[in-house]
């Protein structure tokens, strides 16, 4: 779903009061089916939880790993190291990062960098993802690629609430358009896209505009061991599912 | 995550802080560390001037002297008058006589000053060995008031007197020590708050990532208490360890002098010590509350 609109028109707003950044004056804002207007202060992080956010800007800590940037959640959730390399492996490959777990952000490039993020939003299968300019800072073909992630992610059941400016890309892919207008809401439609984009996660086999490297390279992973399978659990594809299954679990944990 | 779970990670960011920032952590450690010494100086002279009054009091007199015309019979007429009185443990009266082999015995190269004469140079005494209290008892001050006045009496020394204007100069140590403390560590805490709120603005970006995947207001404060307390804790442990060692040193240096039986004698006790430790604590803990309360960390 594309929320779009020019500059000004509350694009922005709309969204921060959808993760509760901010209270509406008025009126009620139904997520799940649920008012989040209404949460009290102490369950907003909770509410956060279900959600997946991207900015345009990223927003990674430079002087944290890769691997550090996208594990905030499972490490909130209290999920051990094993883990949360687990999940963080799992999020990171959907993007076509995986092999980028112990890079820091500033090694990387912008396209990188977003998919990152994405990543970050996606570890917790979260049911909603909210992306606020998420191609703004990023050329065509690299704003296509993100795009691309964000329309496999959608294919996988979650919600993904687009918000751009860029009308173009809105005609090419298509779907459903909220337009806002000065805070209101001016239109509601289904646009059929001009274009039939490439719905498939980006994976290791394809590495994105980078070029990545094999799984094998050394100084992936935190320690630098070029042993990534016994690292990471790699052998069993079905602890990474349980790991991620803990980590829903947590979620609706009473944790601090 | 379980709460052990949640405090074993604080720390363990708080302690990675500490030594990232370690110049800033340290000017706050050493703040609370010299407030937190500077009051052990207090409380250490307090403590053992105390112990001595105590020790003064246990062995306090009153010497009631009379006039050289006292007799023997009213010599003893005064013992059992004294010896009658509640607050007087034991009386020992002294003849003129034993008045100068006394003298004597403790000025030997003065004793040709009493030697001879027609009268007897030292008069009679009453020592009187007063029940072990912390104050004069009413009765003792009345009978004294009396006494004073009394025909045959000439002068009454009672030690209770000077040591009461020394339990005025401990009052007055023990209270310089607790306001100049209280003022130390008031900017002790607010050196911790400082350095705290200094951390917390570091972190902005990251606490607003934390805020975004669901951290609540207790993980994301969570280390900073911790790094509060550590400072404190370490603040404090710095003064102790600095006490010891300038008590040490003096102990040391001075001996068995009168400065040294007076305000060295005794280091301070394991509770005191511990409850210097755990003020320096409580200091960082609520340097670091006061820091990150309201809205503060979330304005970072």
């Amino acid at each position: 779903m594309f929320l779009t609109g020019a500059s000004g028109a509350g694009k922005t707003t709309l969204l921060r009061l959808i993760f509760r950044e901010e209270v509406p004056s008025s009126g009620q804002i139904l997520v799940n089916g649920r008012n989040v207007a209404s949460i009290p202060q102490r369950k907003i992080p909770y509410l956060r939880r279900t959600m997946g956010v991207v900015f345009q800007d990223f927003r990674l800590i430079a002087r944290k790993t890769v691997f550090e940037n996208v594990s905030y959640l499972p490490r909130i959730l209290g999920v051990d190291l094993r883990g949360r390399k687990k999940l963080a492996y799992n999020a990171l490959r959907r993007v076509g990062l995986a092999h980028r777990m112990s890079s820091f952000p500033p090694e990387l490039s912008g396209g990188e960098q977003q998919r990152v993020a994405i990543a970050r939003a996606l570890i917790n299968e979260p049911d909603i993802l909210i992306a606020d300019e998420p191609t703004g800072n990023l050329d065509p073909d690299l704003a296509r690629e993100i795009l691309r992630l964000f329309l496999a992610v959608n294919q996988r059941g979650t919600t993904v609430l687009l918000a751009t400016h860029d009308r173009e890309m809105i005609q090419r892919i298509g779907g459903r358009v909220l337009t806002l207008d000065r805070g209101q809401l001016a239109a509601d439609r289904e646009i059929v896209g001009s274009e039939k984009p490439e719905l498939r996660l980006v994976d290791e086999e394809d590495p994105g505009e980078d070029g990545g490297r094999p799984l094998g390279s050394a100084g992936d992973l935190e320690d630098g061991k070029d042993d990534k399978d016994e690292e990471i659990g790699l052998d069993d594809a079905g602890e990474a599912e349980g790991a991620l299954e803990a980590v829903e679990k947590g979620a609706g944990e009473s944790a601090p | 995550m379980s709460f052990l779970q949640a405090l074993r990670s604080f720390f363990r960011d708080a302690g990675v802080n500490l030594v990232r920032g370690w110049k800033v952590s340290l000017v706050a450690i050493l703040t609370i560390a010299v407030s937190l010494f500077l009051s052990g100086v207090f409380l250490l002279a307090s403590r053992n001037l105390a112990q001595s009054v105590e020790r003064w009091q246990r062995e306090a007199r009153v010497v009631v002297y009379l006039t050289p015309q006292t007799s023997a019979a009213d010599l003893s007429e005064w013992a059992r008058r004294a010896g009658a009185e509640p607050w007087v443990q034991a009386v020992h009266p002294v003849d003129p006589r034993q008045a100068q082999e006394r003298f004597r015995s403790i000025f030997p190269s003065l004793a040709d000053l009493v030697a001879g004469g027609a009268e007897e140079p030292l008069p009679a005494s009453l020592e009187i060995e007063v029940r072990p209290a912390a104050r004069p008892s009413r009765e003792q001050i009345s009978a004294l008031a009396a006494w004073r006045q009394a025909p045959g009496v000439t002068l009454i020394d009672d030690d209770r007197e000077w040591l009461a204007e020394v339990q005025g100069l401990v009052a007055v140590i023990r209270g310089v020590g607790i306001v100049l403390g209280l003022v130390l560590l008031g900017a002790a805490v607010f050196t911790i708050g400082s350095v705290i709120r200094l951390a917390a603005f570091l972190h902005a970006e990251e606490i607003s990532i934390l805020r975004l995947v669901g951290a609540t207001e207790f993980y994301i404060r969570g280390p900073f208490y911790a790094e509060g307390l550590l400072q404190g804790t370490l603040g404090g442990l710095f003064a102790a360890g600095g006490l010891y060692g300038a008590w040490f040193l003096v102990r040391e240096r001075t001996g068995d002098s009168l400065v040294a039986s007076l305000l060295a004698k005794e280091f301070l006790s394991p509770d005191q010590l511990a409850a210097l430790v755990l003020l320096g604590t409580a200091a960082g803990l609520i340097g670091a509350i006061t820091s990150l309360r309201g809205e503060t960390l979330r304005s970072s």
